[in-house]
This record gives structure tokens, sequence and C-alpha cells, in this order.
């Protein structure tokens, strides 16, 4: 029982302790965010804190890892960095110009739909794919920073998904303003991939040692059940080993701030180079060859605001003084966005004088057009970039995912009107069309209804697979067909690649032994038993090896010259077969109740070999039969049929007509979806235009006539084709008369200055004569 | 933009209303006992309706048309009229096409109107050269005229005479004239700045205006006889 008085010290107790910690918290969290005037960055020697606020010690026995909402909070508001452009998800900051969308990404259905947590044209919000947070964090996480969608409250987190077991995504401050060669893009990737969402911070700055994954672990698996020490193979619950070096005896560490990031960090998901391109031939962009950082001109202070440095940002964010940063805010001066006249020749930007350069070309392009990005070229090239082709991500395996296919420049009307060079790339989907409107289907959903329409190359691999595994073959097995050999890769798939002297028609199995093609079972005569006998223990060892194939549709059968051999109780039986005497080559067929069945049927054997080496994922035949297949399915739920289901790739809508074919149809849907490009600036002297006019205004001028086909997953000749100018909402026959007018420009001008001259001159003696008269001269002379 | 438009609506207003009411004050008789005549608005309102009836009836044109071909047969024998043919047809087209899209378009002049004004701006440039060497000795200044600016205070603009104000004017429209050959010339070469290509635009802009005005006013003065019976600027009747 207590006494009074120590009932009332308890309460008082209570009080104070009540009343301190939210004090505490708050002095913690509410430091005012002003420059005091100096230029130095503080030395970051602080006590790393977990997600709780507790103080990390590296020497404890399973330390959390590290949360940069706890730890940075003391001096950094985190609640207003959360705001910023690159966490806030679109919620907070205004979109302003369309910029890369995220890009949903399927090969095998030959899907890519543009996704934007921005209200920017021609994007689909996740929802609209049924994708939760946490499906595009783990989906889009690798580049993501954190905040956002990938931190939310608790009642956001929606059924299915697995925050309470691998943690939100914190905004990741040591992502960009980590100073220590350490910081690691590939394992900031690899601990999202493993949903180890809240140690990835942590795991890829190097402050510490991840193990574990949370994919592994139970749904109901928490935080504080710590590590399973019944399971130290595979459902291994994450843990941090930190790097003690780093931590001093009062459990500080000593974390290398970079104030201003380096280009780096800001190229780990910023960066584009073309397809095509090798590194050493990769030309940087003039600014940074001048010494400019990226955040030379795309600042912020701490509510990281950033200045994106597009004309008109300033309507877009009044926040922030981008018409300053932008290009003619540096090289020309111009007004900000407050209306003031700012001086040209920010951070030493030389001033252009643009000699000869008509005004209205100021008036009506971007200075990116002639500045920026690649010189164009009969077609636009290629581009892979950090975010649509998961670059920038090492590892064994490999990341990069070719589609989907960027191309730039394309020079297109930005949204102040300007005609700016673009990248775009032609969204590819299934989807429903409900009247005008099509609703993407997710790649789960053709998956189900398409089934093996989509894997042509699965009885291929099934069988080399197979053969791989014959004993006593010397060689890889490979598939010759039509002009190439295909071998299996790591992924499972068949990889093709040039078989010099092939043509369109052949087809064999056959063995790679030193680069070199040889025949499967190299020729005999099946009649000659005793020169038969050798190759007959090899076919048995083929058939033997073939029986194990992955769901053989029969027994395997070998033929040549009229004889057929088959596995009959462990030994190879030899029959003959005068229907298959004109067999010169042999050849294996499956035997089943119905007969012979070729090894590799016609329909995967079309598709292989047509989509060969294109990097495309899909023939038209295959988008009838998995719009057939989409519509059987709907038909069997009641949910309509086949007319119902479109395919939109390259640029167009693909649709059954009413018997049954493909058609291609324009559709707005389909149409590409593009954005500005800033970079790469070229230097002046390889602007365009240098040149002359002509390197625009010609009759066969890239700039107005380059082909601009689109392009995707799909391989069909009825992709959309138009001509550059098309794109600008030009008119193609009028600049084709401009640009044939510079033919005949030379010698205009020489009559123009033959007539003046001549003009002058009568102006002149007029002139002359007249002041003669009025000084009297001439009189006089007279 | 704004300021341009202002000023050629206000400067071919004012050069309308001189000349005619300059006009006006020659067909007027003056009171009994007075040196010139009155100006009366109201009179002159009723003389310019009057006037705009005439100038319209189907008499009035042909006789304008019938006096038009006798002056350009008398100064532009033979093959020569072709370079007066071409250099009205050509100023015309110029200045129609340009002060069209100056009004109406935010942009200016583009496409393929733009594309055609460069290429008769070469026709203009060719025929008023042509223009200059076989004609501009007609209107060298010497001998003196009547006086037409009577009504001004200036005493320089008060003695100058019809005859003399229609050789300025031809003067006027040859210099203006060949800066606009300079201008459209300076901004095809690469030479200039861009600052420098921005006034050029501007001084082809308000060097059209003067070739308007002065193309007006030597047009009045020269080809439009003042009076019945009185001779025009160059002497003829």
């Amino acid at each position: 029982m207590l006494r009074k008085a120590d009932s009332n010290f308890l309460l008082w107790l209570i009080g104070v302790v009540g009343l301190a910690v939210p004090l505490a918290a708050a002095a913690q969290t509410a430091k005012p965010a002003r420059w005091d005037g100096s230029r130095v960055t503080p030395v970051h020697h602080i006590p790393l804190k977990d997600e709780f606020g507790e103080t990390i010690v590296p020497t404890e026995r399973n330390p959390l890892p590290f949360s940069a909402r706890t730890t940075c909070a003391p001096c950094h508001d985190y609640d207003i960095v959360r705001k910023g452009r690159h966490f806030d998800a679109g919620r907070f900051s205004p979109a302003g110009r369309p910029g890369e969308p995220w890009i949903f990404v399927d090969e095998r259905t030959g899907t890519q739909i543009p996704i934007s947590l921005r209200p920017w044209k021609k994007t689909f919000r996740p929802a609209d794919l049924g994708l939760s947070g946490w499906d595009f964090t783990l989906r889009f996480g690798r580049h993501f920073p954190g905040g956002g969608v990938a931190e939310p409250a608790e009642a956001e987190m929606g059924p299915g998904s697995r925050w309470g077991v691998s943690g939100t995504l914190e905004v990741n401050c040591l992502g960009c303003h980590n100073a220590r060669p350490t910081q690691n893009p590939s394992e900031w990737a690899k601990q999202i991939l493993r949903e180890n969402f809240r140690w990835a911070a942590t795991a890829a700055s190097g402050l510490g040692e991840v193990g574990g994954m949370s994919s592994r672990l139970a749904p109901t698996w928490d935080l504080f059940d710590g590590p399973n020490p019944d399971d130290t193979e595979w459902a291994v619950a994450p843990s941090v080993r930190y790097d003690r070096t780093l931590f001093d005896g009062k459990h500080r560490a000593f974390i290398d701030i970079a104030g201003q990031p380096g280009d780096g960090r800001c190229l780990a998901c910023h960066a584009s180079s073309p397809a095509e391109a090798k590194k050493f031939d990769f030309e940087e962009d003039v600014h940074t060859a001048a010494g400019l950082a990226c955040v030379a001109c795309h600042r912020h202070d701490v509510s990281h605001a950033m200045i994106r440095g597009y004309e008109g940002e300033g309507k877009d964010n009044p926040a922030v003084l981008s018409e300053e940063f932008t290009c003619r805010g540096c090289h020309l001066g111009g007004r900000s966005a407050a209306g003031k006249k700012v001086l040209p020749g920010r951070l030493g930007a030389p001033f252009p004088k643009h000699f000869g350069l008509p005004k209205v070309h100021l008036d009506r392009l971007s200075c990116t057009a002639c500045h920026s990005g690649p010189i164009p070229a009969r077609e636009p090239g290629r581009v892979r970039t950090s975010r649509a082709n998961r670059l920038g991500i090492y590892g064994i395996a490999d990341w990069v995912q070719e589609m989907p296919a960027v191309v730039e420049p394309v020079f297109m009307k930005d949204t102040n009107g300007k005609i700016t060079p673009h990248r775009l790339f032609w969204p590819a989907y299934w989807g429903k069309r409900d009247g005008k409107e099509i609703a993407p289907l997710r790649p789960e959903e053709v998956h189900e209804a398409a089934g093996d329409l989509l894997y042509p190359e699965k009885p291929a691999v099934r069988i080399l697979t197979a053969l791989f595994y014959a004993a006593d073959l010397v060689g890889v097995p490979v598939l010759v067909m039509d002009g190439n050999s295909y071998s299996v890769n790591l992924d499972g798939g068949l990889e093709p690649a040039e078989f010099p002297g092939g043509k369109k028609g052949d087809f064999r199995w056959a063995l790679k032994v030193d680069g070199e093609i040889r025949p499967l079972v190299p020729d005999f005569d099946p009649g000659d038993e005793e020169a038969a006998a050798e190759p007959e223990i090899f076919i048995q060892k083929l058939l033997e090896a073939l029986r194990t194939a992955e769901a053989a549709p029969g027994e395997p059968v070998f033929v040549l010259r009229g004889y057929q051999y088959k596995i009959v109780e462990s030994q190879v039986e030899k029959t003959e077969s005068p229907d298959d005497a004109g067999v010169a080559e042999g050849r294996f067929f499956w035997l089943g109740d119905g007969g012979r069945r070729p090894f590799l049927p016609d329909f995967e054997r079309r598709t292989i070999s047509a989509l060969a080496g294109s990097g495309e994922t899909l023939t038209e035949e295959q988008v009838r039969l998995v719009l057939e297949a989409l519509g059987r399915e709907a038909g069997a739920a009641g949910r309509g049929g086949s007319g119902d289901f479109v395919y939109l790739a390259s640029g167009k809508l693909f649709a059954l007509d009413g018997r049954g074919a493909v058609k291609a149809e324009n559709a707005e849907a389909a149409e590409p979806v593009a954005w500005p490009l800033a970079h790469q600036v070229r230097p002046a002297r390889r602007s365009l235009g240098i040149n002359g006019c002509t390197d625009c205004h010609a009759a066969t001028s890239d700039f107005f006539f380059a082909e601009i086909r689109g392009r995707g997953p799909l391989r069909s000749r009825a992709a959309m084709l138009k001509p550059a100018s098309a794109f600008m909402g030009l008119g193609a026959p009028y600049h084709l008369l401009f640009g044939a007018s510079f033919a005949v420009r030379p010698f205009f001008k020489i009559v123009l200055g033959i007539a003046l001259a001549a003009v002058g001159s009568v102006l002149l003696a007029a002139f002359l004569i007249a002041v003669g008269r009025g000084a009297g001269l001439i009189e006089k002379r007279r | 933009m704004a300021v341009f438009i202002a000023l050629t609506i206000l400067s071919v207003a004012g050069l309308f209303l001189r000349q005619s009411s300059l006009r006006f004050r020659a067909a007027t008789a003056p009171a009994p006992g007075e040196k010139e005549p009155a100006f009366s608005r109201p009179a002159y309102l009723a003389w310019l309706k009057r006037r705009s009836r005439e100038l319209r009836s189907k008499e009035a044109l042909a006789r304008g048309w019938t006096a038009l071909k006798a002056w350009t047969a008398a100064r532009y024998p033979g093959p020569l009229r072709w370079i007066f043919i071409a250099l009205s047809a050509s100023f015309i087209w110029q200045a129609a096409g340009g002060f069209a899209f100056a009004f109406f378009s935010p942009r200016g002049i583009f496409g393929l109107p733009l594309l055609v004004h460069v290429g008769s701006g070469g026709l203009f440039a060719i025929n008023l050269a042509a223009m200059m060497f076989w004609r501009a000795r007609d209107y060298g200044f010497n001998g003196a005229g009547t006086a037409s600016f009577e009504g001004f205070a200036c005493p320089v603009f008060k003695s100058l005479s019809r005859r003399t104000l229609g050789k300025a004017a031809f003067w006027a429209f040859a210099f203006f004239g060949s800066v606009q050959i300079a201008t459209a010339l300076g901004s095809m070469l690469p030479v200039f700045t861009f600052e420098a290509q921005r006034s050029m635009i501007s001084i082809h802009r308000y060097g059209a205006l003067a070739v308007l005005l002065s193309a007006v006013l030597f047009a009045d003065l020269v080809l439009v006889p003042f009076k019945s019976g009185e001779t025009n600027a160059s002497g003829d009747s």
C-alpha cells in the first residue's frame, strides 16, 4: 500500500515526465530551417537512432537499422523534407511539366504502361492497374528514394501488403547526401527486392552489413520477433552488423555528409545513354565538362522543392526561383518568377550572340531544340534510362531490361508551346474496350488466359535441357533454325546466335563444340548393321535423355533412311519404317496415341524464328491467339467476347475483325508518351544550325523529315509511321518548300545585294549633289 | 506591336486628313475679302463625303486609270513600263501582306505568306534599283512650284511646294525602300547578332510604314491632279 506522500510524489513524477517527454520531442523536431550564414557543412558526428528513436549501440546483439526520420530529425525537419519533390509522390509539390514516368514492364506479355503518381497526361495512376503502395514500392523502389507511397501511415496500409514485415521505406537521406564511396545504389535495389525496406538505407550506405530476407519471412513476422533460431538457411530474418570503426566510444557515428551531392548520386536514378553507344564514346553534358555539378542548377533548400529548370516553372511552382536557373536565366538573363530582372552570365554562363539567327527561332524553339540531346538522324535513336531500363544495378543477376524502347530526340511542342526535343515511348498493353475507354489488363490476367501462347520457346528449351544431360554428349546442344542457332540461357530462355552459313528453312538439332556447329547424330547407314552399331548406342543415350524432358507429350523416336529408333524396356528398338525411306537427315519426333508429333510444332517454330534477335516479344499471330483466348475466357465467365479485347503497341490498336483476323487501327490510347529532354547539352559549336540554316531547312532535313516509326514489343508492319514534322504539329509540304528555297537563297542574296548597291549608289549620288548644291559647290563649278 | 499599330493608324489617318484638307481648301473659294478660304469642319466633311462618292463612280475610276496610263506611258515607255508595273505590284503585295499580318497576327508574318513576301521583296528590290537608274534624274530638286503647306506654322514646310514635296516623297520612298532591302538582306546573313537581328526586324517594320506613307504621298501629289486643269506636282497637266 502506498503512503499518501508516496502517491503524491508518483503523481508529480508522472506529471513531470508526461510534460517533459513531449516538450523534449518538440524541441527535437521544431528547429527552424534557417541558414545561419555559414558555408561550412557541419561534421556529422552523431548518434544513429532506430525507428523508435533509441540510440543504436553497434556492439549490441541484433541492433536495429538506423532510421533517417529519427536520426536526422534533431536538426532537419523530416516532415518538411518528406514533402520535397523526390519523395512526396505528387501529393504536395505541383506536377509541373511532364517528366519521365515510371514504366510498368512485363516482357512476356508485351506490357509497358506509363505510370505516374503525378497527374500527367497519358499516364496511369498506380491504382488504375491495381497497384497498391506496396506493389509500387516493390516494383519501382529500386530507383525510388523513399517517402510518399513507400512510407504509408498505418491507415494507408492496405490488405495484401507486407509493411509489417518489411517496414516502411523512409526518405533515404544518405542516398543523395552520403559522401562516402560506400554508398551503393545496387545494394539499395537488392534490399528492396528482398523486401528489406527498413534495412535498405543502412545496407546501401555502407554503415552496416545487412543479412536475411524479409520476402522469405511469414507475413506474421514482426521486428520484435527477431531472428529465427530454427532456420538459419532460408527464412532468415534481416539483421544488421554495423561497421564499428565508424563509431566512437559514445556510440556516435561519423557520417560523411555532402551538403551538395555529387553527380553520381543523381545519375544513379537519372542517367540516360544511347542504347548502342560504347561507354568510351559517350559525351557528357557540356556543363559537366565545364565543372558544374547537377545541383549547381537543380537547387533546393530544406524543403527539397527541386528546381527542375524548365522555362515557365516559376508559374507552375511560384515557391522556387526557377526562372533564374533556366537556360535563358543563366545565359540571357530573364525575369524571375517574382518579375525581377536578373542579369545574364550566372555561374560564368557565356552570353550567346546567335549570329544570323532570325528572331522566330527563339520565339518558337526551346534552347534545348538546338543545344541538347543527340543531333537528329534519319530515325530517332534508342536510349536507355536508369528508371525505364533498370540501369546502374550491378550484381550476378542482369538487371538491365531492353523494354521499353525509349527513343530520342523527337521534337514536339512543350507545354509552353515551344518546339522542344523529347524522349518518348509507345505504351503497349492488353486491354478491355468499353466504348472509347480502354482499361488495361494486368499481366497476370493475360498470363492466365494465354498460357503457353506466350512461351513459344518452351518446347525447344525442354528438349535442349534434356539433351544437355544426355550421357557422353560432347558440346552444348543447340537448335539450328532459319539461319540462327539457339541455346538455352541462364534464365531458361532461348539465346539466338547468328549461324554463319545457315539459311531460311534450316531445322535440325545439333551440337555446338568449340563454337562450331556439328550434327547431333553423325550421319550413318542404319542398314549397315556393323557401321550402325556405335551410332545406335549414342541414339539410345539421346532417346533416354529425351524421355526425361519436362512435359514430354509422348515417347521420343529417331527416324533415318527408312528406320525408326525407339526405347523399349530400356533398350533401343530399331524397326523398319518404309514411309521414312526418304529421310536422309535424322529427325526426332514424339510418338503418342495420335501418331508422331514434331518436336517443335509449327506455331512455336514460326514465332521463335520471327522474334529471334529482334528485341520484340510478340508476333501478330500470338496477338490473335491471345485475343481469342481472352475472349473465350471472358465469354465463359459471361463478361463479353473477343471483340472487347485489344492490344495496343507501336502506336496502333490491334483487335480482331469480324473474320477473326487482327486489324490495326489508330487510337489515342496508343499514342506515344513523351517528356522533354534537357541533357546532354552539347557545346555551342555542336549545336543545330552551326553549319547554317540548312542544318534544318533543307528538303532532306532530318529535323523535319526524320521517319518516326512506332516501336514496341510487337513485331508488326502496321506500326505507326510519321514524319518528324507531324510530331511538331507542322505541315511537311510547307517545310519541304521552305527547305527547298534555301537552294536559291545564295543567288537571292546576291540579287538583293546588287539591288541594294544600285539604289544606295543613286541615293548617295543624289545626296552628294544635294549637299553640293546646298553648299554652293556645284553652282560654283558651273 | 501595339505601338506600331497605333502609329500606323495615326500616321496614315493624319496623312489622309492633311492631304484631303489641302484639297478641300483648294476646292473651296475664299469668302469675299478673305485671302484664304476659311476651314469649316461641316463643309469639309460634306466635301469628303461628296468626293468619296465621286471617286467611287465608274467614271472616276476610268478617268484615274486613263490618267495613270498616260502618266506611265510618258515616263516608262515601251518595256520600261513593266518596271513600274512590277514595282507597284510587288509594293502593294508587300504592304498588304506585311501590314495585314502585323495588325492581325501576334506572330507577325509567317509561313507561306512570309515565303512569298520575301520572294516578292526580291522583285521589289530589282525594280526599285531599275527605276532609280532610269528615272531618278526626273526628281531632281530644281525650280519652284505652288506652295503646299501654307497651313503650317513652320516656315520650312510653309515654303515647300507640292512639286518639291512630290519629289521628296519619291526620294523618301527610295531611301526607305533601300532600308527595307538592307534589313531583309541583313537578316539573311550570318553576321549580325541576335539582338541586331531583332532590331532589324523593328527597323524593317517601321521602314515599311515610312515607305507606305511616302508612296501614298507620292501618289497623291504626283499622280492625282490637284485641281481640275491644274498641273500635278511633276509639272504635267
